[in-house]
């Protein structure tokens, strides 16, 4: 008892600190630490007190004292602790002497419970303890501030450029995996369209869905490109399958699939079918090029074994003479490349067996069934038609997908671009959409809207318009003739913000009525659709004629169609050539984009 | 009867013998209850007792008395400087017989006696001191060849003054340590002193009776010695003992700083024996702690040597004993 105040003490004195400081919990655990060392204090002090050797007959001789007795009643328990034997007849008197006075005795008096001194502080420290704890100390954490949405912005231009290609790819595609891919691309610039999405979330999109992609893509088209024409070079030395060798190793597969499927019907028809010398021939081609691509295999392991072996061999003539020179050090570097390389071809050809395993057993079906039932080798040929169908499905689907990833890195690259050009760029890009499609500013009421107080209006637009990221990289300067103003722009520049002015559809004669007036028109006469071709006098106009008009007009209409699909092949070759340096790759297909031809 | 009976019925009879003879020396003396106690303590205890006060307080008287009332042979040196060894012991001398014959006869000096009064102790050489000194201790005197042992039970009370200490010869503590108690005898009270002149001035001379007899004397000596001390009690004189030392355990501050050195085991023997006579003084069959606290003081006071700096300091050796007491707890722990 005498140590309880010290703990509490030291909880009060810790309680209040915590309380006022208003310490967190890991700030709070120090003290509690150090509080350990009062509470050991306490326990060792109560330890000690509990444990400590006690003199003897301390309560007999405080009742001795209390009812001053002196020491009768200790004296005889201290005898009758002795042995009988060793009792003198004073110590018994002194014992009965004893056992007289204690029917006397009152303990409760003599020895009386005292309440300690320390009580009424240990009480007064406890009920602090229970009021502190009980204080709630309120802490002010700064709630985060709420996450700002910054849509993506793109602009209208973009957007339905981008719609575009996913509906080309839609249309083209028939594979699931491929028309999901598109669905989701689709559904993003939607996204995107609608404001819905901030430039990471864009981004996290973009990398899931470019992710997919490619793990959805064929890595193995090489390997399958070489096996076919592998599969060409057999085929070649029959006169009978030599247009199928020829398409095959042009990787012309439907024309493969059609000329293995004329050759089927050809050995089907008994008529024309070819003489036993041209069987043998197309047996042995087609025995020959079912076993390509394991003959490859085959050969590559026989090779790789022989230098494998010969590596040994020089590892261990250098292991014995190590100071031999700097010959078999070279050779092994040699070897190990070489090894290397074989590596890498034998993986290229086990993979290539593996995609042509179908089409090589169907033709090698082929030629055993040759031998016995010409019929049945063309039913096995139709098989093998089938397969390189399938491998033609196959490889169409991948070029979609790869159409639609490199159409991702586009996009990616273009918002790159336009995070970097910022605001300005963004509203310089939507003017340009508006005038490439020949609209003015305030043709849609939208340009102008967008142009905050129309403080650059008319101004802006003047001299050639640049597009690029606006931070001091690369640009592309595009043309404007002076001349060249639509009413748009004017507009934009008279009335700013007028996002309520109501656009060119809207006017007078140029739009549709949604309810009709009357029954439709209802023609009882025949009629004959007459054609009338007209001839082409090379007179038409001229390219730099067409391109004027567009500048004038906007990007429409047919010649300019023609002209720029002329000019955007001359550039995918280049593309393709590499003549174009890969950082400016970019810019061009951009410029491209921008300056497509508008419905 | 039981062994237990019995045991009672000595204590009750030692009491009523002790009655007896307090009321005898009671008709002599006045007041000096406790140095009467104390006196009596000694005697019951076999030892001897050395007697301080001023002269006139009834020194001799007590001694004379208490002889009386005991029936014992007593008898009175007085010492002085010129006091010879022999003067005490007695000394051989030529005797001349009836026939005419001589013989070498030791004749007994005044040590001889049952209770033997030395007065004024201090004022005898010490060499006279020593022979006394000699003769308490062993209870037997040697002369020449022959060796006289000094009959049962054999008392001695020495008296000094402590006020006229020019020309004395201040005991050794050597030989104070003899002393079983030293007593200080008070200045009566003023009823006391009424008392004492009413009855030394007036033709009223009251005579002292033997109430005891030498043999029962004797059994009361022994009886003291059966009166059994429990441990704690004994512990507690020793640790008494220990305080005296300013190396003691328990020994207080006051001892620290003023004693030079403690009382010797003699001390706790005649703690133990006093507080033995002390219980069976008030009937009791065993010795208490109070018994012992009530016999330290005579038992220690001329036991503890104070030093310089407590004889500077005025310190009394009853001043350190009275605080060891009041200090020293019953149990420790």
């Amino acid at each position: 008892m005498l140590l309880l105040p010290v703990p509490l003490g030291y909880a009060v004195a810790a309680l209040t600190v915590i309380k006022a400081l208003r310490l967190s919990i890991s700030s709070q655990r120090p003290l509690w630490l150090i509080g350990l060392v009062p509470l050991a204090v306490f326990v060792v002090g109560v330890g000690r007190a509990l444990f400590r050797e006690r003199p003897a007959w301390r309560a007999s001789l405080a009742l001795d004292e209390f009812h001053g007795l002196q020491d009768r009643v200790t004296t005889a328990l201290t005898f009758s602790a002795l042995p009988e034997a060793e009792r003198t007849p004073l110590m018994q008197a002194a014992i009965e002497d004893g056992v007289a006075l204690a029917r006397q005795l009152d303990p409760r008096r003599a020895v009386p419970i005292r309440v300690p001194r320390e009580t009424l502080l240990a009480v007064l420290l406890t009920a602090g303890l229970c009021l502190l704890s009980v204080l709630e100390v309120r802490h002010e954490r700064p709630l985060p501030p709420p996450p700002s949405f910054e849509p993506m912005v793109m602009s209208a231009d973009d957007i339905e450029l981008f719609r575009d290609v996913a509906k080309e790819l839609q249309a083209k595609n028939d594979d699931p995996n491929a028309l999901i891919a598109v669905r989701r691309f689709n559904q993003l610039v939607e996204d995107i369209a609608e404001h819905r999405l901030d430039r990471h979330e864009v981004f996290q999109r973009m990398g899931d869905l470019e992710r997919d992609l490619k793990d959805n893509l064929d890595l193995d088209q090489d390997a399958r490109d070489e096996g076919l024409k592998g599969l060409a070079r057999e085929l070649e030395k029959s006169g009978l399958t030599k247009p199928a060798a020829a398409a095959l190793d042009e990787k012309r597969l439907a024309d493969a699939e059609k000329a293995l499927r004329e050759l089927a019907e050809k050995l089907k028809r008994k008529d024309a079918k070819p003489n036993a010398a041209e069987l043998e021939k197309l047996r042995q081609a087609l025995e020959k090029a079912s076993k390509t691509n394991e003959e490859r295999s085959k050969n590559i392991e026989e090779r790789r074994r022989e230098l494998e072996e010969e590596h040994k061999s020089l590892l261990k003539k250098k292991g014995e003479k190590p100071d031999a020179g700097a010959s078999p050090d070279s050779k092994l570097a040699e070897n190990e490349r070489k090894l290397e390389h074989l590596d890498r071809e034998r993986s290229r050809a086990e993979r290539s067996q593996k995609q042509m395993s179908e089409l090589d057993k169907q033709l090698a079906q082929a030629a055993r069934d040759l031998m016995k039932d010409a019929g049945q080798s063309a039913e096995d040929l139709q098989q093998g038609a089938q397969d390189i169908n399938r491998m033609a499905k196959q490889e169409a689907s991948e070029e979609q997908k790869k159409e639609l990833l490199r159409k991702l890195q586009e996009m990616r690259e273009l918002m790159r671009q336009q995070g970097k050009g910022g605001k300005d760029q963004m509203q310089r890009l939507q003017r340009f959409g508006q005038r490439a499609r020949g609209q003015g500013g305030s043709g849609e009421g939208h340009g102008a809207g967008e142009e905050p107080g129309g403080k650059s209006g008319g101004q802006k637009q003047d001299g050639p318009l640049r597009l690029g990221n606006g931070s001091g990289g690369p640009s592309v300067e595009i043309p404007v003739p002076q001349t060249v103003r639509g009413e748009g722009q004017q507009a934009a520049g008279d009335k700013p913000g007028s996002g309520t002015e109501p656009g060119a559809g809207k006017r007078a004669g140029t739009g549709h009525d949604p309810n009709l007036a009357g029954a439709a028109t209802d023609l009882k006469g025949k009629t004959v659709d007459v054609t009338a071709a007209g001839a082409d006098t090379g007179q038409g106009t001229a390219s730099s004629q067409v391109i004027y008009g567009a500048a004038e007009r906007g990007f429409v209409g047919r010649g300019y169609k023609q002209v720029f699909t002329d000019y955007q092949t001359v550039a995918e070759q280049a593309l393709s050539q590499d003549e174009i340096p890969s950082g400016y790759r970019f810019y061009v297909r951009r410029y491209f984009q921008l300056i497509r031809p508008r419905d | 009867m039981t062994d237990a009976d019995q045991a009672r019925e000595e204590v009750s009879d030692f009491q009523k013998r002790i009655g007896a003879l307090r009321e005898e020396i009671g008709r002599i003396i006045v007041g000096q209850r406790d140095v009467i106690d104390g006196v009596l303590s000694c005697v019951l205890g076999s030892s001897h007792a050395l007697l301080e006060g001023v002269p006139g307080l009834g020194k001799t008287m007590l001694v004379r008395t208490l002889a009386g009332a005991l029936g014992l042979e007593f008898s009175r040196i007085q010492f002085t400087p010129d006091l010879m060894p022999a003067d005490i012991i007695g000394t051989v001398v030529l005797d001349e017989g009836a026939t005419g014959a001589r013989t070498l006869e030791f004749r007994r000096g005044p040590i001889f006696a049952n209770i033997v009064l030395a007065d004024e102790v201090n004022r005898a050489t010490p060499k006279t001191q020593s022979a006394l000194l000699e003769a308490m201790q062993e209870h037997r005197v040697t002369v020449g060849r022959t060796t006289h042992v000094i009959e049962e039970p054999y008392f001695v009370l020495a008296t000094q003054n402590p006020l006229e200490m020019e020309g004395t010869y201040p005991l050794p503590e050597a030989q104070l340590d003899r002393f079983f108690f030293k007593l200080e005898v008070p200045f009566p009270t003023r009823d006391e002193l009424h008392a004492i002149i009413d009855r030394t001035t007036t033709d009223k001379h009251a005579v002292v009776s033997p109430v005891l007899s030498r043999n029962q004397i004797l059994e009361m000596q022994a009886l003291v010695r059966r009166v059994p001390v429990a441990r704690h009690v004994q512990d507690y004189a020793i640790r008494v003992l220990q305080a005296t030392h300013p190396t003691g355990e328990e020994a207080p501050e006051l001892v620290k700083r003023f004693v030079r050195t403690g009382a010797s085991p003699r001390g706790a023997q005649a703690m133990l024996l006093g507080a033995k006579v002390r219980a069976l003084f008030d009937g009791r069959f065993a010795a208490s702690i109070e018994d012992v606290k009530t016999t330290a003081l005579s038992a220690l006071r001329h036991r503890v040597l104070l030093s310089f700096e407590g004889e500077a300091e005025g310190v009394v050796s009853d001043r350190v004993i009275a605080e060891i007491l009041k200090k020293l707890p019953a149990s420790k722990g």
